[in-house]
C-alpha cells in the first residue's frame, strides 16, 4: 500500500477534515547572541568536550565520560578505560545528571532559627558557626557520618575527627556485612573478594543480584555476558547460570534454572552441594578441606532436602554440574545475605567455592572491593545508642540519609543530639532534621578520588562550573573550618603526589596527573592472595539452618530496587519513571505475591494490603506474579520519602519501616521479616507498562535450547520458515520488485547505507540501562504517575518481560526483549500519514519529521509494535502543568535533538543525531563512515553489549554478520514489515528451555 | 578548564593579527583588484537590518580591512556553530586602534568599556532558524569553501549593518540542494 492509494481511499470513504494545528506559527521572538569575554581554551561551541570522572551513584565506582556542551554536562557514558565498567553504564549512572540539575537542591547555607524557620547564611557565617560548634563540642562527643568514602575525602574526615577528638562512621544501607562476616568465618578475612564472572563456566547465585545492586553491577553484568552469552561456533559451551532465591529477580530472569528453596535455607543447599563434590571426589580438594568432612557429612542432600524444599536428586545434579564445569563460581548476597543467618549462608557458599577449587581462580582475594571498608549496621546501631543516650553533642552527616532507612529510631535519637549539621545537596529527611545545612557540590562538580577495588585509584574531577554557585564542596568547608590553607583540590593532589611516587614511572607530576585525569584514574592489578579455611569453620553447622518462620505470619523479603537503590534515586524522575525490570511498575512500590496466594485471598493487582511487622506497618498495592514462592511476599526499597524533593516526597510506602532496627548477629541488617497481612477496601491503579504477562504465542521472543543452538550452522535459518509463508511468496516478490524500482528514483538512487541493529537476547538481561540512556540522549519527557497510569509514557525503548512456564511441564522463567522502533523497510506507519511526516529515508530509517506532524496519530494506530509515542501535553512548557524539565533540569537537554511540542508524534530514530554527526565528521576528514563510528545511546550504555548498530550494506560490519546469524529472527515478521532490527534468539540450557 | 588572564590572552590576539588566522582552512583573500573603501554613513537610520548595541561595520572590517570571515567566525569549518567572536578578539585590535573619526571613536570606546567591565554586548541575532532545524555550517563550508559565506549571507563585506538577504525558508534551502544535486532527505536537517 503506498501513500497515494491510501489517501485516495481515505478521501473516497468520506474524507477526513484536515486538522489545522494552531501552535507555534508566527514570527520568532528576538534572540540575542552573547559572546564570551575571554573564551575558554579549546572549547568549540557545537562540539562536545569529554571529561573523565567517576560515578558516585553507588559504591561500585564506575568510570564516566561526561559529555559537555557549552559548559554544561548533557550526557554521561561509561569510561572505556575503567576496568570496573568497561565503558558501560547503568540506569542509575545515567540519571546522575538529574541529581546534578535537580530543582530541589539546597542553594545556600541555611541555619535553623530559634523558631524553627530556615535562614540563609553567608559561607563565612556558616563556617564560623560550624567551627564554633566543633569547638564547643570537643570532649562532649563529635560524630561524622558519611557514606562509603575510600579516598581523599574519607581521609580528610578521618584526620579532622582525630584532630577534634571525634569519630568517623561510614554508613551504607547495603553494606554487605554478611559477606564480610561470612568470609571471616570461612577464610579468616573480612574482605570482599573480586569475582571473575568472565572466567566462570558455571555460575550459581544464592540471591546475589549482581546485575542490580550487588557490589559492582555494571562490571559483573558485563563479565557475566562474556561467560554466558552464546557464540555460534565457539568450542566451549556457554556457562550455565543457576539462580537460587525466593523470588525471580532481574538477575534471576537471565538464569537457565531458577531454584526457589525455603527462605533462609540457601546455606543448607550450598553445604549439600559441597558435600556431593567432596564425597564424590569431583574436584581436586585443597589440602585443608579434609577438616570439613564432618560438617559436610551432616549436610548431605538427603538430610537437608526437606528443610530446603528441593529434591535431593536435583541438589546432587547441580553439584555434579558445578564441579564438572571446572570453572564454577558461587556467589551469595542479596536476599540470601539478609536473613538473620546471612553470614552463615555466605560462609557455606564460600565452602562450596573452596571445595570446588575455585578460590583463587574465579574468587579472587587481593583485588578486594572497596565496600569492604564500609561501616556496619551494628556500628550505626551503636551510634544510635550513643545519640539516644545524649553522648553526642555534634553530629555531622554527608552522603548518607539514615533518617530514611531507620525512620523511627534515628529520628528519635536525633532529638537528643546537641547540634546537627548536614552537608547534603538535597532536602532529604536527615537534612530536614538538621540545625545547619552546608550544601555540598554534586560529585560531578567537585574533586575527589576513591578506591572502588584494590589497585584502582579512581579520580573525580569537576566537569562543569557549579550549577548552584553558592554550594561549596564539603572538603573545602572542612578545610576552612579547620583553619587550613589550600583548597580540597590541593588536598587531593597532595594524596596523588604519594601515588606519583609509586606509579609515576619516570613522568614528572604534571604529566602523571594529566594522564590520570585523562583516563579517569590509575588502574593496576592487585595480586591475588591465597586464603585458607578459617580456624573455626567446622563449627558452622549450627547457624546455617536459620530460624523457622512464625506460623500465622508470612516471610516478607525487602529487596533492593534497581532504580531507586536504598532510596537515593527517588528524587530523579528518570528513575521514578523507569519501569522496574521485573514488575514494570513505576512511581510507586508494590508487594509481590504468587497467584495462589492471590487466589486464596481474592486479590487483584492494585488492591491495597496492610502489612504489619513487629516494627511498623505499611500499605502496599498488590502485584501478582508467578516469579515468587507462594509462601513469600516481597517489597522493593526506595519509596516512602517524607522529604527529598517534589519527585520523592510523600510517595508510596517505605519498607524500612517494617524492618528491625536491631542488627543481626553478623552486624548487618535483616531485610527479611515476618508480617501479618490484612486486606483493605482500597485500590490503586498501578502505573505499569505491562500489557500481558504472557506472550500468548505471538513469537515476540524466541528461545532456543542450547543443544539446538549448537547444532545450527552458519547459513541455516530456523526462524525463516515462520516469517515467509509459502502462499505469500509471489506477493512478496512483486512487492520487492516495486521497492527496487522506487530505489532508483531521485533522492533514493545510488548507494546509501541501510542502518540496522542486531539485538542479542542471549545477552540482554532486561536491566533497562538502555531505557534511561535513551531518555538522556533524546530529550524524552517524563510524564509523571497520573499520565503513566493512562499509558502516556514516552519511552522510545522499553523492555518487555514475559513469563514462561509455570505448569507441571516447565518451571517458571521469564524472557525479556528491548522493543523499539523497528525502522521497518515496509513500514505500516508511513503510508497512513497524511502530511508525509512519517516517511522512509534513503538510508533505511523510518523518519519522523516533527515540524510536519499535525497529530493525526494514525501512524501509532497502525504500528504493530506500538513504538510510537504522542506528545499529549506540552511537556517542555516552562511552568506548565505537565512540565518535565523544571529549571534547571532543562540544562540536561541535548541541543542536537529537537524538543518536541504538544501534538507531535515521536519515536526512536536510531539516534539519527549521532548518525548525522558521524557523517559530518567523516566528511570533514574526507573519509567514509566506518563500522563502529556510530553507536546509539542504548548500545553504548548496555552493560551486556547486547545491541549492535551499523550499516547493513557494509559487508564487513558486525551488524551485517549478525543479521545473517542462524539465531536471527524478526519480530512479527509475518506482517511483512521488514524490520531493520534482527533479534538473536535467547539460548537456555537446563530446565527453562523453549518458552 | 583553566581561564587565561586577560593580558595573556591579548598576547595571543596580537600574535594572531600578525600571523595567519588559526583556523585550518585558511581564508585566502581574493578581493577584486581595486581596494574597497567603506563609505561614510551619515544616516544610519535608513540602513536595513537590526540596530546592534555596538555599531560594528562589516564593510570596514571585512571589506576595507580585508579581515577574513574566519578570523572572527573561526569555528564555521569545524562546527555547526560559526561562533560569534569573543570580546577578546575585538579588544585584540581595539586596545590599540581607537578610531579615526568621532563616531568611530565612540563605538570603539564601547568595546573597550565592555571588555574592561566584562560586560559583552548582547548582539541581536540576524540569521536564526527554528528549533526543529539542524544546520551544519561545517558541511556547507566544506563544499563551498571559506569564501562560501556570501552564498547565504550576502555580500557582508559591503554591509555597514548586517541584514538578512535570503529568506532562509526551507524552499530556498531546497532550491540550492536541488541545483547542486545533494541530499534532500528530511532527516538530514530535521531530527
Amino acid at each position: 500500500m503506498d501513500r497515494r492509494r491510501f489517501l485516495t481511499v481515505l478521501g473516497a470513504t468520506g474524507g477526513a477534515a484536515a486538522a489545522v494545528s494552531a501552535c507555534g506559527i508566527g514570527p520568532e521572538p528576538t534572540e540575542h547572541l552573547v559572546p564570551y569575554v575571554i573564551p575558554p581554551e579549546n572549547q568549540v561551541p557545537g562540539v562536545a568536550t569529554y571529561y573523565a570522572t567517576t560515578c558516585r551513584e553507588c559504591t561500585a565506582g564506575c568510570g564516566l565520560h561526561a559529555k559537555v556542551r557549552e559548559g554544561r554536562v548533557i550526557k554521561l557514558e561509561g569510561n572505556p578505560d575503567s576496568p570496573i565498567n568497561q565503558g558501560r553504564l547503568c540506569a542509575r549512572g545515567q540519571a546522575a545528571l538529574q541529581g546534578l540539575y535537580n530543582p530541589d537542591r539546597v542553594t545556600d547555607p541555611m541555619a535553623r532559627t530559634a523558631t524553627g524557620e530556615w535562614q540563609k547564611l553567608t559561607w563565612d557565617e556558616a563556617i564560623g558557626r560550624l567551627a564554633a560548634q566543633v569547638k564547643a563540642a570537643r570532649g562532649k562527643g563529635i560524630v561524622f557520618v558519611t557514606g562509603l568514602e575510600t579516598g581523599s575525602f574519607g581521609d580528610l574526615v578521618d584526620a579532622w575527627m582525630r584532630e577534634t577528638g571525634g569519630r568517623h562512621v561510614t554508613y551504607e544501607p547495603f553494606a554487605f556485612e554478611a559477606l564480610r562476616e561470612g568470609n571471616r568465618l570461612a577464610f579468616g578475612t573480612p574482605a570482599i573478594p573480586w569475582y571473575d564472572f568472565a572466567a566462570a563456566r558455571y555460575i550459581v547465585s544464592f540471591g546475589a543480584d549482581f546485575m542490580e545492586t550487588w557490589l559492582s553491577p555494571v562490571g559483573y553484568q558485563n563479565a557475566f555476558t562474556h561467560a554466558h552469552a552464546f557464540q555460534t561456533g565457539r568450542a566451549a559451551p556457554p556457562a550455565k547460570f543457576v539462580y537460587v532465591g525466593p523470588r525471580l529477580s532481574l538477575t534471576g530472569m537471565s538464569a537457565d534454572e531458577w531454584i526457589a528453596p525455603v527462605p533462609g535455607s540457601e546455606g543448607l543447599l550450598a553445604l549439600a552441594m559441597a558435600q556431593v563434590i567432596v564425597a564424590g571426589r569431583r574436584a581436586p580438594l585443597p589440602a585443608d578441606a579434609a577438616r570439613l568432612r564432618g560438617l559436610l557429612a551432616a549436610h548431605a542432600p538427603e538430610k537437608v532436602a526437606a528443610a530446603v524444599g528441593i529434591a535431593a536428586s536435583d541438589i546432587t545434579r547441580l553439584a555434579r554440574e558445578f564441579a564438572a564445569s571446572q570453572g564454577g563460581l558461587a556467589v551469595a548476597g542479596g536476599v540470601a545475605a539478609q536473613y538473620p543467618n546471612g553470614a552463615e549462608i555466605v560462609a557455606a557458599v564460600d565452602i562450596l567455592n573452596y571445595v570446588a577449587g575455585q578460590v583463587g581462580k574465579t574468587v579472587k582475594f587481593g583485588p578486594n572491593h572497596g565496600l569492604g571498608q564500609a561501616g556496619s549496621f551494628k556500628q550505626l546501631g551503636d551510634l544510635v545508642a550513643d545519640l539516644s543516650g545524649g553522648k553526642v553533642a555534634l553530629l555531622l552527616v554527608q552522603g548518607a540519609n539514615p533518617v530514611h532507612t531507620l525512620p523511627g529510631t534515628f529520628s528519635q535519637a536525633l532529638g537528643h543530639v546537641g547540634f546537627k549539621v548536614s552537608f547534603s545537596p538535597y532536602w532529604d529527611e536527615t537534612t530536614a532534621a538538621a540545625d545547619l545545612v552546608l550544601p555540598d557540590l554534586h560529585p560531578l562538580e567537585q574533586w575527589n578520588d576513591s578506591r572502588p577495588r584494590a589497585g584502582i585509584y579512581a579520580l573525580q574531577q569537576p566537569v562543569m562550573q557549579p550549577v548552584f554557585p553558592n554550594a561549596l564542596a564539603a572538603g573545602d568547608v572542612l578545610l576552612r573550618a579547620a583553619g587550613k590553607a589550600g583548597t580540597f583540590k590541593d588536598y587531593v593532589q597532595g594524596r596523588w603526589h604519594e601515588l606519583h611516587q609509586r606509579f609515576g614511572k619516570g613522568r614528572d607530576f604534571e604529566q602523571f596527573w594529566n594522564d590520570a585525569l585523562q583516563h579517569g584514574g590509575i588502574y593496576t592489578d592487585a595480586a591475588t592472595q591465597t586464603v585458607r579455611l578459617g580456624p573455626r569453620i567446622e563449627q558452622l553447622g549450627a547457624g546455617v539452618a536459620g530460624a523457622p518462620g512464625a506460623a500465622d505470619k508470612l516471610p516478607l523479603v525487602v529487596f533492593p530496587s534497581l532504580a531507586l537503590h536504598d532510596g537515593r534515586g527517588a528524587n530523579k524522575p528518570w528513575l521514578q519513571e523507569l519501569p522496574d525490570p521485573v514488575s514494570k511498575i513505576t512511581w510507586h512500590a508494590w508487594v509481590e505475591l504468587h497467584p495462589e496466594t492471590a487466589a486464596k485471598w481474592q486479590l487483584a493487582n492494585g488492591d491495597i494490603l496492610l502489612l504489619k511487622s513487629p516494627h511498623g506497618a505499611v500499605r502496599a498495592p498488590v502485584w501478582i506474579t508467578p516469579g515468587i514462592r507462594p509462601d513469600v511476599l516481597a517489597v522493593p526499597t526506595g519509596q516512602g520519602h517524607k522529604a527529598y524533593g517534589r519527585y520523592a516526597k510523600d510517595r508510596s510506602f517505605n519498607p524500612f519501616e517494617l524492618l528491625s532496627d536491631a542488627p543481626a548477629d553478623f552486624g548487618g541488617r535483616a531485610f527479611a521479616v515476618s508480617v501479618t497481612v490484612q486486606k483493605t477496601p482500597e485500590h490503586r491503579r498501578l502505573a505499569t507498562i505491562e500489557g500481558d504477562a504472557r506472550e500468548q504465542g505471538r513469537g515476540v521472543i524466541e528461545v532456543l535450547a542450547l543443544a539446538r543452538a549448537r547444532e545450527l550452522k552458519s547459513g541455516s535459518h530456523p526462524f525463516a520458515e515462520r516469517e515467509t509463508p509459502a502462499y505469500a511468496d509471489k506477493a512478496l516478490a512483486d512487492w520487492a520488485d516495486a521497492q527496487h524500482e522506487k530505489a532508483s528514483l531521485g533522492n533514493y538512487a545510488g548507494a546509501h547505507p541501510r542502518w540496522a541493529m542486531a539485538i542479542d537476547l542471549a545477552k540482554c538481561t532486561g536491566c533497562s540501562a538502555c531505557v534511561t540512556a535513551c531518555y538522556a540522549e533524546n530529550n524524552l519527557a517524563t510524564v509523571g504517575e497520573e499520565l503513566f497510569v493512562r499509558r502516556r509514557q514516552m519511552s522510545w525503548i522499553r523492555i518487555e518481560r514475559y513469563y514462561t512456564g509455570g505448569d507441571a511441564a516447565r518451571p517458571v522463567g521469564a524472557v525479556v526483549t528491548p522493543m523499539l522502533c523497528q525502522q521497518c523497510g515496509n513500514a505500516p506507519c508511513e503510508p497512513v500519514c497524511p502530511v508525509y511526516a512519517a516517511y522512509h529515508t534513503p538510508d533505511g530509517l523510518n523518519g519522523q519529521v516533527y515540524n510536519r506532524c499535525v497529530g493525526t496519530r494514525y501512524c501509532a494506530n497502525n504500528c504493530p509494535y506500538k513504538v510510537r509515542y504522542f506528545n499529549w501535553h506540552n511537556y517542555a512548557e516552562p511552568g506548565g502543568e505537565w512540565e518535565s524539565w523544571p529549571d534547571p533540569l532543562n540544562m540536561l537537554l541535548n541541543p542536537d535533538v529537537t524538543v518536541r511540542e504538544k501534538g507531535v508524534m515521536e519515536k526512536c530514530t536510531f539516534c539519527v543525531q549521532r548518525i548525522r554527526g558521524a557523517q559530518n565528521r567523516a566528511r570533514l576528514e574526507d573519509r567514509v563512515v566506518q563500522d563502529g563510528d556510530i553507536t546509539p545511546a542504548c548500545a553504548q550504555a548496555c552493560p551486556s553489549e547486547a545491541i549492535v548498530f551499523g550499516d547493513l550494506h557494509d559487508k564487513t560490519s558486525r551488524v551485517a554478520a549478525l543479521a545473517q546469524d542462524p539465531r536471527g529472527y524478526h519480530v512479527l515478521a509475518g506482517l511483512n514489515t521488514r524490520p531493520a532490527i534482527t533479534y538473536l534468539a535467547r539460548v537456555t540450557q537446563g530446565a527453562a528451555a523453549e518458552a | 578548564m583553566t581561564k587565561r588572564s586577560g593580558w595573556a590572552g591579548l598576547g595571543v590576539a596580537i600574535a594572531v593579527t600578525i600571523a595567519p588566522p588559526l583556523s585550518p582552512a585558511v581564508a585566502q583573500s581574493s578581493q577584486p583588484a581595486p581596494p574597497y573603501k567603506a563609505p561614510v554613513i551619515s544616516d544610519t537610520g535608513r540602513l536595513p537590518g537590526p540596530r546592534q548595541p555596538i555599531f560594528f561595520r562589516h564593510d570596514i572590517h571585512a571589506g576595507q580591512d580585508r579581515i577574513p570571515c574566519l578570523y572572527c567566525h573561526s569555528t564555521v569549518t569545524i562546527s555547526s556553530e560559526p561562533g560569534i567572536p569573543a570580546l577578546q578578539t575585538c579588544f585584540g585590535c581595539h586596545q590599540m586602534i581607537g578610531g579615526s573619526t568621532p563616531s568611530h571613536q565612540a563605538e570603539i570606546k564601547k568595546v573597550r568599556e565592555a571588555f574592561a567591565n566584562r560586560q559583552p554586548p548582547h548582539w541581536i541575532r540576524v540569521h536564526a532558524l527554528p528549533g526543529f532545524v539542524r544546520f551544519p555550517h561545517q558541511r556547507h563550508i566544506k563544499v563551498l569553501g571559506t569564501e562560501g559565506c556570501t552564498n547565504c549571507h550576502g555580500d557582508v563585506r559591503t554591509m555597514p549593518q548586517v541584514y538578512q538577504v535570503a529568506t532562509l525558508r526551507m524552499g530556498w534551502c531546497i532550491n540550492c540542494h536541488v541545483q547542486r544535486n545533494v541530499s534532500r532527505d528530511c532527516t538530514v536537517c530535521h531530527y
